[in-house]
Parts: structure tokens; sequence; C-alpha cells
């Protein structure tokens, strides 16, 4: 942990986050937003944890931000214009006041790796030594998360699992949600392509190579797709972000 | 508007094509990997679903729902969550509490082994709940009307 980069970071983190807050085009602040998590994410590295900044720069960084570009692009790009001053005078004496308030809270904290903390005295003790020897697995992190504590982790997979359920109860507005592979007889070539291969559109891709195998798919995909998708490039290209 | 389908750059294209096997790959690599370096099953299915995420965004549609088709979202995020589940319910069979994998007696393993196989099991579970949910998410998120 080196205290000017940690600190060169914590400045840049505040940057991205206020421009996030500040820009009106939504597509920039989600480009900000995956900054943001980019940033925190070597901030947790610097302090030695690895689980949670893998985890920020994956979903974070990753696949939160195609999230949000798909939400736009279902929506609206443009935020909306800044409320009324009023509102503001209000909101920002708030927002100093809780600031202020965490920073003198943040002084009663014991010190990062402090033995006396009141979190090492406990029974993180005991997970920390008997870790190995019970589970047989040299990351700590993962014995606690997966054996130790894994009615946690349990209602997290389940908070996870539900909030996409509930994302497609909202978002499938008058289209099913496809649970398990259905044949049917429609030719609309973009919806399951695979279990339909009398797909009326000319693709020597899905023709050539019945497998669901990666790999093959990518060889024969690099070279093939130029005719069919320049023309389907050029019909909306202004469709694209 | 529309965010799947090819892109028209033939770089974007075939980058995208060459990445994305080996974004799944370091995925799987990060569950299996848990029990000794960062990581577990939530990260790793992340990574696997940016892995079947970036072939809708660029290349073709008949192509990239052949390889992820969309009923993998909610089936696998299920089967995960079941798995998770199941592993749970296992010790209660024994007569020990719900999650306490050690009470299992497998012949010839050691309570620490099975406690070991246990967490496997758990971290490949919330795996494949994680990469659902994401995928599902993102189906539901592009989902067109003319779709379905």
């Amino acid at each position: 942990m080196i205290v000017a980069l940690d600190v060169i970071l914590f400045l840049i983190l505040l940057a991205t986050a206020v421009l996030a807050l500040q820009v009106k085009d939504l597509l920039a602040a989600v480009s900000l937003l995956a900054g943001y998590s980019l940033f925190a994410a070597l901030l947790f590295a610097g302090v030695s944890a690895v689980d949670v900044a893998l985890v920020e720069a994956a979903l974070g960084a990753g696949v939160t931000g195609v999230l949000f570009i798909a939400a736009i692009l279902a929506t609206a790009r443009r935020s909306d214009a800044p409320s009324d001053r009023r509102r503001r005078l209000i909101v920002l004496p708030l927002i100093v006041a809780f600031v202020a308030l965490m920073l003198f809270a943040s002084t009663g904290l014991p010190d990062r790796g402090d033995p006396d903390a009141p979190a090492q005295l406990g029974v993180s003790q005991t997970y920390l030594t008997d870790s190995l020897a019970d589970t047989e697995t040299p990351n700590v992190v993962t014995s606690l998360l997966a054996d130790y504590r894994s009615l946690d982790t349990l209602g997290e997979t389940m908070v996870i699992v539900t909030a996409a359920l509930s994302a497609a109860l909202v978002l499938a507005r008058r289209g099913e949600i496809p649970v398990w592979p259905q044949r049917r007889g429609g030719t609309d070539p973009g919806d399951d392509g695979g279990t339909d291969p009398a797909a009326p559109a000319g693709t020597p891709v899905t023709g050539s190579s019945g497998t669901a195998d990666p790999g093959g798919h990518v060889t024969t995909s690099s070279p093939t797709p130029d005719a069919p998708t320049e023309a389907h490039g050029g019909t909306d290209p202004e469709e694209r972000p | 508007m529309m965010m799947t389908g090819a892109y028209p750059s033939v770089v974007v294209r075939v980058t995208c094509a060459l990445l994305s096997p080996f974004i799944a790959m370091f995925g799987l690599y990060i569950i299996a990997h848990g029990h000794y370096g960062p990581g577990g099953g939530f990260a790793g299915g992340v990574f696997v679903a940016a892995g079947a995420i970036l072939p809708r965004l660029t290349l073709p549609e008949e192509l990239s729902y052949s390889l992820f088709p969309r009923w993998i979202g909610p089936a696998t995020g299920g089967v995960g969550l079941l798995l998770f589940l199941l592993v749970g319910l296992a010790p209660m069979l024994v007569g020990a509490e719900f999650l306490d994998y050690g009470a299992v007696e497998i012949a010839g393993m050691a309570a620490s082994r099975v406690r070991y196989l246990g967490i496997l099991v758990v971290e490949v579970g919330v795996g494949l709940a994680v990469f659902g949910a994401m995928l599902m998410i993102f189906d539901v998120l592009t989902l067109r009307d003319d779709d379905a």
C-alpha cells in the first residue's frame, strides 16, 4: 500500500464520480461509472482485498456497464435538465452534513490491521487459524464465504437470482421468457437460431458447423460474415451507439 | 434501437469472437481455482457471463444465440441455486445442521476433505446462478417486441 498512489487513485475516483453526476449524456455517465469501478477495484487491490477487487472489476467495470447501456438503448440517452435551484439549496447542505458526520465517525474507527480491533477479537481468530485444517482451503476468504458463512452466500445468491427474475417479470412486457429449449415453427432467424436449422437467412456460419463449440465458430465466423453483415450494418448504422 | 447483432466493423467482430471464449474460460478457471486464489463462484460467473454477452453484442444473432440460447439464462440460474440448496440439505439427511457439509461422511475421506468438496460444489452453484442471472438480465433488457 503506497500512500501517494492511493491518494492519486482516490482523487481520480472522486473526479469520475462527480463527472458521472454532471454529464448530461447518459452513455458518457455509464463510461465514467465503469472507470469509477475500475479505480475502486485498484484501491481494493491496494489494501489486499483481491477477492473484492476481482468482483468489482468484473461486475462493476464490466457487465454492469453493458446492462446500463442496454437500459439506455431501451429508454432515452439524455438525462433531464437539472432541477430547480431551491432543491439544490436543501440537498447540498444535507450532503455536506452527512459527509462531515461520516468523517467524524471515522475518527473513532480502529486502525486497519489493528490486532486489538473489535473485529479481530471475536470468532475471526478461530476462522483464520483453523481454516486450513478444517477445510483444506488455503484461501481463507473462500472458506469463509462458502463454508463458515455459507448461509450468507446462499442469501446473496437468492438475491441475485430473484433480481434477475424480477427484471424479467417487469421487462418482458408481452413476450414470453423462454425458460426451456423450445421448438417452434417461427421463421424469425434472430430468435432461437440454434433450434431452428431451417432458418431462412443465408447463413453459412450456422450451416457449416452445427456444434455449440465456441472455437469452431470462431474460425468459421471471422472470414465468412462479410457479405450479410456489411449489408446488415449498412441498413442501420445510426442505430448503433 | 439495436444492441445485439452483427457489429458493422470487422475488426470489432473478429476481436470479440477471438476474445470471448478465453474470457469465459478465465471465468471457469476462477470458479475452479477459488480455493487457492482470489475469486470464486461470484466473480467467475460474471466472467463467464461476459464471455456469453460479448458475442451477442458483436456477432450475427443467429450465431450468438445458438452458442448461448435464451433459455440458458433462466435454466442455469435456477439449476445453480438448486445445487446450492441441495448441498445445504444433504447434511440434514444424516442429522446435522443445514449447510454443515463436514458432517456428511464419505468413506476414505477426512471431514476436512468433504468440506473442501462442499466448498467446490457451492462455488460451482454460485457461479451457475450468477452466470444465469447476468445473462437473463441482459436478455430481458435487450428483448425486442418482435422477438417473442
